[in-house]
């Protein structure tokens, strides 16, 4: 019971890491936290839809379109929004992001209407029976997506000059662009990377959840994995929601699964409040 | 009082004539938009003054109109007393929620309000026996001295005044001694705590008169719309808020009540176009927040704003 209990939470986990990793990516990146991320996952899932049924796409080639298109708004966002607000406040760039959301959440529900929309499996969803544990393939390729993105975001940042100069621009803007580092494409680049991340994150995620304008409110799921895992760093954000995932998981089993999502808002909160560098980051000592 | 007498008595006069020149409908709108008003007042005192993104604002809302039906349906209680008594309790808990949570800032304190406004929806949401659950309740008559009022006609003569009276409080706040604290805090809190300010303690004051203006406004509302859904205190409720405080001027609290005129009246100037009723007020959140971060407010306060505006194409 437990170990099935925690095979299944694994699945939920991994989708929590992957939006958490787009959120530490931005974040870590370019300094700004963006609270229309789950939104954009939603619009990801939605272009893959919109790819198929209305441009008459099969199932491939619709997701290569909406990867396309998401890049393209990523570097919407940056371009016209990002970009200028650069010197503005944490406040205006705050409420810039979630204007960004509610965009993007506001423009679905008036084109594509604000019901459900049902989304094709990429794998099999009927459960394989594996040493006594139930495994879902649709689930482990959800889990087996995130963990390559990891090693290949790590293998980016560590091993490629791109990656480097990226890292380089995050630590200090003013040092990388006297060493030859272009800052503004430097963050043009996490933009788009992070976005495309978004949109498959989204394709991954919208056969389980249900496929509304709403969606992107698992974006605070993804906060939370985000926090946990110390907001600034990869594999944080993949442990923090393994770690939110099984904590749910648990919480819906043993306590109460109306107060799962209270449980999820709670660790949220606690955190923030008890341990804001997470279970992995390092403090950020604020200089005067 | 920084108040020239001959407006006061322009809006004194206005207030008087207007219910013998304006039809049934449209006093119930000056009444909906005195209880917004309301609620984006608290946030222009949080995020305006104090400069701390708050997301709570539904909670808030929501917790007033709930707390005085509750306190109707089970006690009794009118709602004349029921709505002020609430919003003192719940600005009492956004004073202490303040002091817990403002210890953090920017993104994570918005994170934290944001987390609030989801446990408080789902907490009506399984309250089921005092809440009614996702189905939401009724909200009672506003009764006062024997009389049912129900129209906005009547509902005219308690809600302007009161918004008016906490207009009045907000205004004079800003230039006082405790809100040239909050600037001061809004542009360096290290610079402030330096000089001996208690950052902690008036950054929570300033949550907490969110917190009771929220929970006014929010009971407000509730009579006016006669009925409690949870579903309208979520995430996206508190953006709209936001929503109205930037279009009409985060910084002043005239601004709270020209953003609710806007917000207010848009949907009936956009009657036809009701499905992009939404899109619509997340691109002027969008471009406001872009070209015009101080809201429509700024344009009034300085004329020549606009002209510069579209000259420049927003780059100042």
């Amino acid at each position: 019971m437990l170990g099935q209990l925690l095979v299944s939470s694994i699945t939920s986990g991994a989708v929590y890491s992957l939006i958490a990793l787009g959120f530490v990516l931005i974040h870590k990146g370019t300094g700004v936290v963006h609270f229309g991320y789950g939104d954009q996952v939603t619009f990801g899932a939605y272009a893959v839809l919109i790819g198929q049924a209305l441009i008459g796409l099969p199932f491939w080639p619709a997701v290569i379109l909406a990867l396309l298109a998401s890049a393209l708004l990523g570097a919407l966002i940056y371009g016209t929004l990002m970009w200028p607000l650069r010197n503005s406040t944490l406040l205006t760039k705050i409420i810039a992001t979630l204007a960004v959301g509610t965009l993007l959440r506001e423009f679905l529900r008036a084109y594509m209407g604000p019901s459900a929309w049902p989304f094709p499996f990429l794998l099999s969803p009927a459960p394989v029976q594996f040493a006594g544990l139930y495994l879902v393939p649709a689930n482990l390729a959800i889990v087996g997506v995130s963990l390559v993105l990891l090693f290949t975001l790590f293998f980016l940042f560590e091993r490629t000059i791109v990656g480097k100069a990226i890292v380089a621009a995050c630590d200090n803007r003013i040092g990388a662009s006297l060493v030859g580092v272009r800052v503004s494409s430097v963050f043009l680049a996490i933009w788009i990377l992070a976005s495309l991340l978004a949109t498959i994150a989204g394709v991954l995620v919208a056969p389980l959840l249900s496929l509304s304008p709403d969606m992107g409110l698992i974006g605070i799921k993804g906060f939370t994995a985000a926090i946990l895992g110390g907001f600034t760093s990869l594999p944080g954000a993949v442990i923090g929601g393994i770690t939110l995932g099984v904590l749910e998981a648990l919480a819906g089993a043993y306590i109460s699964t109306a107060l799962k999502d209270v449980i999820t808002y709670g660790i949220l909160i606690v955190v923030v409040l008890v341990r804001p560098q997470g279970l992995l980051g390092t403090l950020a000592v604020k200089k005067v | 009082m920084s108040f020239r007498i001959a407006p006061l008595i322009v809006c004194a006069l206005a207030f008087a004539a207007a219910p013998y020149f304006l039809p049934e409908f449209n006093l119930y709108q000056v009444c909906l938009i005195a209880g917004t008003a309301l609620v984006v007042l608290g946030l222009v005192v949080v995020t305006g003054f104090a400069g701390q993104v708050s997301l709570a604002q539904a909670a808030f809302v929501a917790l007033g109109g709930y707390g005085s039906a509750v306190l109707h349906s089970f006690w009794g209680l009118p709602l004349w007393i029921g709505i002020p008594l609430v919003s003192a309790i719940v600005g009492l808990l956004g004073f202490v929620l303040g002091l817990l949570t403002l210890r953090v800032s920017g993104h994570y304190l918005a994170l934290v309000t944001m987390a609030l406004t989801a446990i408080v929806q789902l907490g009506l949401i399984y309250s089921d026996p005092l809440t009614g659950g996702a189905a939401g309740m009724p909200m009672p008559s506003f009764e006062m001295f024997g009389f049912t009022l129900s129209e906005g006609r009547q509902l005219y003569f308690a809600i302007v005044p009161t918004t008016a009276f906490f207009f009045v409080i907000v205004h004079n706040l800003q230039n006082s001694r405790y809100g040239r604290t909050l600037a001061a805090i809004r542009q360096s809190p290290t610079a402030a705590q330096a000089m001996g300010i208690d950052v902690l303690q008036f950054k929570s004051l300033a949550f907490g008169a969110s917190a009771f203006l929220g929970a006014f406004g929010g009971g407000i509302l509730a009579v006016l719309s006669t009925y409690l859904d949870p579903a309208q205190f979520g995430i996206p409720q508190s953006v709209y808020f936001l929503t109205v405080a930037v279009v009409g001027g985060l910084m002043s609290p005239l601004g709270a009540i020209v953003g609710s005129v806007v917000f207010v009246f848009l949907p009936d100037f956009l009657q036809s176009f009701q499905t992009y009723l939404g899109l619509v007020f997340a691109l002027l959140l969008l471009c406001f927040i872009l070209l015009r971060p101080d809201g429509l407010i700024s344009l009034w306060q300085s004329p020549r704003g606009l002209v510069r505006m579209i000259r420049t194409g927003g780059a100042n």
